[in-house]
């Protein structure tokens, strides 16, 4: 209440403050004529009672500024004057300003623009309600996760298990089988051309789990989703709006899927982001339409995995329980269907899918932010440091006038917190533009990137973590000025020496931490950088230039027998290949270096009566052009020719790794294999996930990848579409190796398709090259960033070694002085600094080194044929960190040879 | 010195309190002087360091302050007691007394006592 009252007054005293310093001062000034009188009156003389008077009331101005303190509210008003002080202080050294200002933003702008990224892909909450409860179901085999591409997307269940799944739990409020295809879409009308869009199959149960309701119109029913072929469809809000203004009639609209009209029946707001299904979906049919040859709910289709799936596991269970509670399932569906021996379930929380494989390089990039905040900390106490002790006479004299110890450190405090908020500041702006670009730069493969923004809740972490920091290092430093002895640093007058040199020898620990942060990062870059190259230089086992690959799609309502999807593939490869430019065409299902179609196969010699043992491999469908238009070399045997057609008995080509593993004894050429399950599975013929056919391997060719840049190839079996009808589909890819530039045919190539059917899109079309750069491209990514960083931490370094070998030499200068008076030449004295700063880089190099050892499982994980450890990659940064510090040091160091004795000790 | 005076503010306050207490109105100059005479030699303090302590008893209305005239006839400030500042002195007297009488209890026990 008293302290209530005093402030108040205090508050009006702002006004009246005039008046009380009038007041103060007359009120003194009696006081000193009442003693003198006194002084008089003890026989004093006139001079000497006014001496004894003034002593007796002891220092003037001290007490004024007490008084002036009690009388005024310090916030308003010290505060006020140490801001305006610090403003001052600030201007007046631009150098200082600048470094400190830039350091600060530049942690403040990396950390904020990375966990913005962290808190985008790991933490933000999922856009659906209770999603903690949303889970995925994959499958496993022999307890291991099922990868069927190389994505690091696991594989689900088939659609068959996942219905005895669905029926047959008590943890699940629902659960949905769906899958994404990509399909030749028209709007209706003709001004919009045909376009390959990716659909999405899906029961109306999926939005259901998701709980994601429709804008209008509505979800599909259970009938609808998974048996009847209604042909129905749902859009999402912003296909509504781009081609459809928005109609409110939009209901009842049809749009073309595959040539055939689709009734709209609802819109669905745009909710569900990209990286959920790897791909923006924005059209949604019944999951009935996964049903391509009529047998998906036949036990013949059990063993046809890898469809997607989503799960909402009930409010009161735990992701554990229903885990267990599928895992029952599965064991008895194993026990009863062969097909299903060994196969298992794992559930994981849809979160949990959104970071996946980004994991290893977030964690990476949030280590590496940490240690460019920190190295920009450790620069920033650098400089408080180096300049408050270049400021101990100004700190003694302020002293000696009566500034308090409380009021000295608050001041220079002030000045570091101004310095943090300018800092914080350039660090959003920076923040911004780093987040901005990192959302424009996204590779495809990375849409998690997509909806990323700063976090202010990061950004106000960063600066507070950056005030801390310098008020931590801004206290010791101005506790150490204030604790000054006045009279001490006084005396010393200009010549500088001994009080720095514990500060100094801070100034040199930090500097000695700053390297080998900067060490770390210089070796994570290179480590990566290195990755990246020799992941690109991977020999695919093909010619990898000038390949143009292109995706279309023959839909079934038009060319409903395979012979015709035969006959269109292969007159429009004889229609490219006699385009000039092309060298060669092949029409094919597959192309290096990803594929993800794994066949099970039943070669003599390799009996098979459980799960595990049945031979199987990558299974590919092309044309007779496939080897030469690839490039693969034909190691012994024939290539596919002309004459193996539709009639003639079926061909195959199998890669020396399939040779290896399963014809190790005898040659493979003229034996005959059985595509398709071995007989102890009882599966029908007919199935939609086996051929069932016999081939004759008439070639060996060389190996080529075929699960990723990152994994050996694998064994892979080729055989021709004419031969295979059951399984030749009407997905067809199509691979071109062009003479020219292969972007300047693509006119060319898709007017030939439209002339033989115009509804028909030409899509996906890129290169090989560009698919291998595509691959790279979160690692590119990862690369680019943290190279950015190691360059800024290297940069911070140099300013950090620059500023203290720079000071060092101020201080020494008249010790070098006396040096060089006695006889030592440039060069000495040159070598002198040079091996101050060389010593500090080593035992920074060291350290460096240390800090990546320690941290290796960071970087393990996205390192690809080289070590983490690799001791090229280490001494060739230490090298060049310690060249940058010779070069940072070099110029203080020519200053210091060139001191002229005569003027550098009168100067003292 | 400064910390000497830290410890001394609530005292000096209290001593201020009292002085105006039994004298009635008295300018800066007499308060200090009858401090001094009080305490002796034993209590240094410089004169000034009166001032701020009486502007911080002001604003937290113990004492009230005029204009008036001094023995030289000249404008001088007359703080006196308001019965806020006489409530207080109370309370701060009795606080004091406590305390002291504690820390007088404290230096009469001997090793003996306590065990």
């Amino acid at each position: 209440m008293r302290s209530l009252r005093r402030f108040l007054t205090r508050l009006g005293n702002l006004a009246a403050n005039r008046q009380h310093e009038e007041r103060l001062k007359e009120e003194i000034e009696e006081h000193l004529a009442l003693q003198t009188s006194e002084n008089l009156r003890a026989g004093l003389p006139p001079a000497e009672a006014r001496r004894q008077a003034m002593l007796k009331f002891g220092a003037m101005e001290a007490i004024k500024e007490d008084v002036r303190a009690e009388g005024r509210v310090l916030f308003f008003d010290t505060a006020m004057r140490d801001i305006r002080y610090a403003l001052r202080m600030l201007r007046k050294n631009p150098g200082f300003t600048m470094v400190g200002v830039l350091t600060l933003a530049l942690g403040i702008g990396a950390d904020t623009a990375i966990f913005s990224v962290v808190e985008t892909v790991l933490f933000r909450p999922l856009p659906f309600t209770g999603s903690d409860q949303i889970v995925r179901v994959e499958s496993t085999k022999d307890g291991a996760p099922i990868n069927p591409n190389g994505s690091g997307r696991l594989g689900g269940p088939s659609a068959m298990d996942m219905r005895d799944f669905a029926q047959s739990n008590h943890s699940f409020e629902n659960m949905a089988v769906y899958d994404i295809w990509r399909k030749n879409v028209s709007f209706g009308g003709q001004e919009t051309e045909p376009d390959q869009m990716w659909v999405g199959l899906v029961p109306g149960a999926y939005f259901q789990i998701l709980d994601v309701k429709p804008v209008i119109g509505r979800l599909f029913t259970p009938d609808e989703s998974v048996l009847c072929k209604c042909y129905i469809a749902a859009i999402s809000a912003q296909l509504w709006n781009t081609r459809y203004g928005g109609d409110p009639a939009i209901l009842g609209r049809k749009i073309n899927i595959n040539d055939e009209p689709y009734t709209i029946v609802a819109v669905m707001p745009d909710v569900i982001p990209e990286w959920m299904e790897s791909r923006a979906v924005q059209i949604w049919t019944p999951f009935a339409f996964a049903d391509a040859e009529g047998d998906m709910w036949t036990e013949a289709s059990r063993g046809g995995g890898g469809f997607s799936s989503l799960a909402r596991v009930k409010p009161d269970v735990s992701i554990e329980q229903a885990q267990a509670d599928l895992a029952t399932i599965a064991a008895r569906l194993a026990a009863a269907h062969p097909i299903d021996r060994g196969i298992g379930v794992a559930l994981e929380k849809l979160s949990e899918t959104r970071a996946h494989d980004l994991r290893p390089m977030l964690f990476l990039l949030m280590g590496a932010v940490s240690l460019i905040l920190l190295i920009a900390c450790v620069n920033l106490a650098n400089l408080l440091l180096a300049r408050n002790s270049a400021r101990e006479q100004e700190l003694a004299m302020r002293a000696a006038l009566g500034a308090g110890r409380g009021r000295l450190v608050a001041q220079l405090l002030v000045e570091t917190l101004l310095l943090s908020l300018i800092g914080g500041g350039v660090g959003l702006v920076l923040a911004r533009i780093g987040v901005t670009s990192l959302a424009r730069m996204h590779p495809d493969n990375l849409p998690q990137l997509a909806s990323i923004g700063v976090d202010w809740r990061v950004l106000i972490f960063t600066v507070v973590v950056s005030l801390i920091t310098s008020l931590f290092f801004g206290l010791g430093p101005a506790l150490t000025a204030a604790r000054l002895d006045a009279v001490n640093t006084l005396k010393l007058g200009s010549r500088s020496g001994t009080a720095g040199s514990r500060a100094r020898r801070m100034r040199n620990v930090l500097v000695v931490v700053e390297m080998a942060m900067s060490l770390m990062l210089l070796v994570g870059a290179s480590l990566l950088v290195q990755s990246i190259l020799r992941l690109e230089r991977q020999q695919l086992g093909i010619r990898q230039d000038h390949l143009l690959t292109g995706h279309f799609y023959l839909p079934g309502v038009r060319y409903p027998d395979r012979g015709a999807i035969t006959r269109f593939s292969d007159r429009f490869a004889d229609k490219v290949r006699a385009l000039p430019g092309v060298l060669e065409a092949s029409v094919t299902t597959i192309y290096p270096p990803n594929y993800n179609w794994t066949q099970m196969l039943d070669i003599p010699g390799h009996p098979a009566t459980r799960m595990q043992d049945v031979p199987s491999a990558k299974f590919g469908l092309t044309d007779a052009h496939f080897l030469r238009t690839l490039g693969i070399p034909l190691i012994r045997g024939r290539d596919f020719a002309a004459s193996d057609s539709a009639t003639s008995p079926p061909v195959a080509l199998i890669t020396q790794a399939l040779e290896r593993k399963y014809f190790s004894a005898e040659d493979p050429i003229g034996q005959r294999i059985h595509i398709g399950p071995p007989q102890f599975l009882h599966i029908p013929p007919g199935a939609n996930i086996t051929d069932s056919a016999d081939v004759t391997i008439i070639g060996v060719i060389g190996d080529f990848r075929n699960n990723g840049l990152a994994s050996p190839p694998e064994p892979q079996i080729i055989v021709l579409y004419s031969q295979h009808p059951l399984v030749n589909y009407g997905f067809k890819d199509i691979v071109i190796r062009t003479a020219w530039s292969p972007r300047l045919l693509l006119p060319e190539i898709t007017s030939q398709l439209h002339a033989m059917d115009g509804e028909m899109p030409f899509a996906q079309v890129r290169t090989i090259d560009e698919i291998v750069e595509q691959q790279t491209g979160s690692q590119r990514f990862t690369t680019l960033l943290l190279g950015l960083f190691a360059a800024a931490g290297l940069v911070l370094a140099a300013v950090g070694i620059y500023g203290v070998v720079s000071f060092l030499v101020a201080q020494r200068r008249r010790e070098l002085a006396v040096r060089v008076a006695v006889g030592a030449s440039a060069g000495n004295v040159l070598w002198l600094v040079l091996k101050e700063g060389l010593q500090m880089a080593a035992l920074g190099a060291s350290m460096g080194l240390i800090g990546v050892w320690a941290t290796q499982k960071l970087i393990n994980g996205l390192l690809f044929g080289i070590s983490p450890l690799d001791p090229l990659t280490f001494a060739g940064s230490a090298l060049f960190l310690v060249a940058v510090v010779m070069a940072a040091c070099w110029a203080p160091a020519w200053r210091a040879a060139r001191v002229d004795p005569c003027m550098a000790l009168r100067a003292e | 010195m400064k910390q000497k005076m830290d410890v001394l503010q609530g005292t000096l306050a209290l001593m201020i309190l009292k002085t105006l207490d039994v004298l009635g109105s008295l300018h800066g100059y007499g308060i200090a002087r009858r401090i001094e005479q009080i305490s002796g030699d034993l209590l240094a303090v410089n004169q000034g360091t009166l001032y701020p302590v009486l502007l911080k008893l002001e604003q937290e209305g113990a004492i009230a302050s005029e204009w008036g005239a001094s023995e030289n006839n000249r404008r001088a400030r007359f703080y006196r007691l308001t019965p806020a500042g006489r409530k207080q002195l109370r309370a701060e007297t009795r606080d004091w007394e406590q305390t002291a009488a504690i820390i007088a209890r404290f230096f009469e026990v001997k090793a003996e006592d306590l065990s």
